[in-house]
């Protein structure tokens, strides 16, 4: 892969593209894993009648429903896939974020304290940002938007460039020591 | 008390006039410059649990593209959803705007490990996407037949909830040179500002807000601009909770010194 | 059936799963849990048609039985393989698949990283330095980021204490940190209240049309 970046010869990008090919189709086969595992300890639980075991049933009913709809009769539009995807998952998986909201709020009155300087001012830039993000900011201060723009503009922008680099260069590190072998964690154990 | 603030407005129906950022008066003002016809690339790479924020995107997006006869190609690097909420959207609109599959929209679906995927297309398409969503072979297809790189899109453009972007910018922007904007949700939105500033991408919208922008900017208000009074309302909420807690906090300070 | 019945039933039942997930907000109950559990097993199954359809028939199979790409059948065994990994005998055997993916994906990453975040990052930076004095707010804005950029970076370099220069430079990296965070904090405030009054949206008007 690192010599496919240099090399402009053609069998070099010919074999590099299909090794990528490959990896879509391993890369398939590791997410049917999970769900091999997941069918693995709910069939454990129900043996063993564990705790709340007849969730499981109800569990592995979907999935079956769901994933055999998917491979009898295709996954678009008008499919027995499709509808439980639409009306059952998708909105029980927005309710599931949604919930967040009300714990921020929770948060907000018991835990966020400007104790310290520097919370004071993580406060106070958030508040900011808050106001100048929405409608109603403009009629507290006409000019909080362009505020707020100039927060994310420039001190914002160069906090997280600075993580961005950060973060590259210590990935860029964890991915030389994978090729060269000094990095074997993602093997799991020996 | 989150509640309230949320359903008031929403059944009070009242509305605010919307600020522009810069940001989403670029990525609208790129895309407007797209001559009429062109191919862009129009990502749906988020999950279910972010609707709120990046549909209405897609949606302004779809309507801001369709009203150029732009024709559009687009892909899912998101499993859990993301080939069928495209189908969803992408068909509703399509019989709005009275759009033929295969000649106007193509549906390319979901392949897994989108690093693989991001840089493989840069080289061939049909390699990593031998056929559409639906198992048709993409030289069927009529929009397909002329090209099979990034080079064959006008403009890339990512709606997104995760970290994808990054993959975006760091793969495809900085390899191929492919021109990109990104619509992103909230949580997301701050970390990009720096890929903006470097023209890695165009421009940016942010959460519901920026959804709302593109829809006043597209002159299609729709559910992100019904949401932003209710928006506002929370905010007013949380920030008095925020301040109320700080006073308690600070009397109780004193009382226990004193 | 009516359209408009069949519909009514469809946006009953995405309200009632909505309504059992909103209810742990009292406490875990048994609605909770039964539409978690739902929620589980529907995943689970999507990833079983998504895969099936997008990797096993359109990347295997129909290019191996109609366009002869034998080749193919290759990394259809390294996929097969992953699957070793629920045997606690054979789960070394996975480790062929796992280092293939990881490979390949470490040799992508270091030149993503690099020529795709590093360079950029660091360009734009400097350039941003080289604005002629003609525009005073944006020189100006150049070096609060290029300052913030270095003070970020030296907050963050634990190998050295932070005392002296490098101590003062890292409290005024703080001070732009904290800043950051405030934003971040903010906008993911505005985040996760949008998805509430998309769910209450959905449930006040596509649902029970109380708003319009």
């Amino acid at each position: 892969m690192v010599v496919s970046f240099f090399s402009g010869n053609e069998s070099v990008s010919e074999f590099s593209q299909g090794q990528l090919v490959w990896i879509t189709i391993v890369g398939g086969f590791a997410l049917l894993l999970g769900v091999a595992s997941i069918t693995r300890v709910s069939f454990d639980h129900i043996k063993q009648r564990k705790k709340d075991w007849p969730y499981k049933v109800v569990l592995l009913v979907f999935l079956a429903v769901s994933g055999l709809g998917g491979i009898f009769e295709g996954t678009e539009q008008g499919t027995v896939y499709d509808w439980l995807f639409q009306n059952m998952n998708a909105p029980m998986m927005s309710t599931m974020f949604s919930l967040l909201a009300f714990y921020i709020a929770s948060a907000a009155y018991r835990a966020f304290r400007a104790r310290t300087l520097e919370a004071t001012i993580l406060l106070i830039t958030a508040t900011v940002v808050m106001l100048g993000r929405v409608p109603m900011g403009s009629y507290i201060y006409e000019y909080l938007p362009q505020i707020t723009d100039w927060i994310m503009n420039y001190p914002n922008l160069s906090v997280q460039r600075g993580i961005i680099i950060g973060a590259a260069l210590g990935a860029a590190s964890m991915s030389l020591r994978i090729i060269l072998g000094i990095e074997r964690t993602y093997l799991g154990r020996s | 008390m989150v509640s309230l603030s949320v359903i008031l407005p929403l059944i009070l129906t009242v509305s605010l006039p919307i600020s522009i950022s810069p940001e989403s008066q670029r990525l609208f003002d790129r895309v407007e410059a797209i001559p009429d016809g062109s191919t862009i690339l129009l990502t749906f790479d988020y999950y279910p649990s972010t609707l709120a924020e990046t549909e209405p995107m897609s949606v302004a997006a779809l309507r801001h593209c369709w009203r150029k006869d732009l024709k559009i190609v687009t892909l899912s690097t998101v499993g859990l959803g993301g080939p069928n909420i495209a189908d969803r959207v992408m068909a509703t609109l399509a019989e709005e705007f009275d759009k033929n599959y295969g000649i106007d929209y193509v549906n390319l679906g979901y392949k897994a490990n989108y690093q693989a995927v991001l840089l493989g297309l840069g080289q061939s398409i049909r390699s990593i996407y031998p056929t559409d969503y639906y198992g048709t072979p993409l030289d069927s297809l009529p929009m397909m037949t002329d090209f099979d790189t990034y080079d064959g899109f006008d403009f890339i453009y990512i709606i997104s909830d995760n970290g994808i972007v990054d993959y975006w910018v760091g793969l495809v922007n900085a390899r191929y040179g492919a021109e990109m904007g990104a619509g992103v949700t909230a949580v997301m939105a701050p970390k990009f500002y720096a890929y903006v500033r470097a023209d890695q991408l165009i421009g940016l919208l942010g959460g519901m807000k920026g959804a709302a922008e593109y829809e006043y900017l597209v002159e299609a208000e729709g559910m992100a601009t019904s949401g932003m009074v209710a928006q506002s309302m929370v905010h007013m909420t949380i920030i008095a909770f925020i301040i109320i807690g700080n006073i308690s906090y600070f009397a109780t300070r004193r009382r226990n010194v004193s | 059936m009516s359209a408009d019945f069949v519909q009514f039933i469809e946006l009953s039942i995405a309200g009632f799963l909505t309504l059992c997930i909103f209810s742990f907000l009292y406490k875990d109950n048994p609605f909770y849990r039964l539409a978690e559990h739902i929620y589980a097993g529907l995943s689970a199954g999507y990833y079983v048609g998504l895969i099936w359809n997008s990797v096993i028939v359109q990347q295997l199979w129909i290019p191996i039985t109609r366009n002869g790409e034998f080749m193919l059948i290759i990394p259809g065994i390294l996929g097969l393989l992953m699957f070793t990994r629920l045997s606690q005998n054979l789960s070394f055997v996975s480790r062929v698949s796992i280092a293939f993916v990881m490979g390949n994906t470490a040799g992508i990453s270091i030149m993503q990283q690099l020529h795709g975040y590093v360079l950029p990052q660091v360009a734009d930076t400097m350039a941003g330095l080289a604005v002629g004095t003609d525009n005073w707010y944006s020189l100006a804005g150049a070096w609060v980021i290029f300052i913030g950029v270095i003070s970020t970076l030296i907050y963050f370099y634990f190998s050295k204490e932070h005392k002296g220069v490098l101590g003062v430079t890292a409290r005024v990296g703080i001070v732009f940190i904290m800043i950051s965070f405030g934003a971040h904090f903010g906008y993911t405030v505005m985040g996760r209240v949008s998805l509430l009054i998309g769910r209450m949206q959905f449930l006040m008007r596509d649902w029970l049309h109380l708003i319009n």
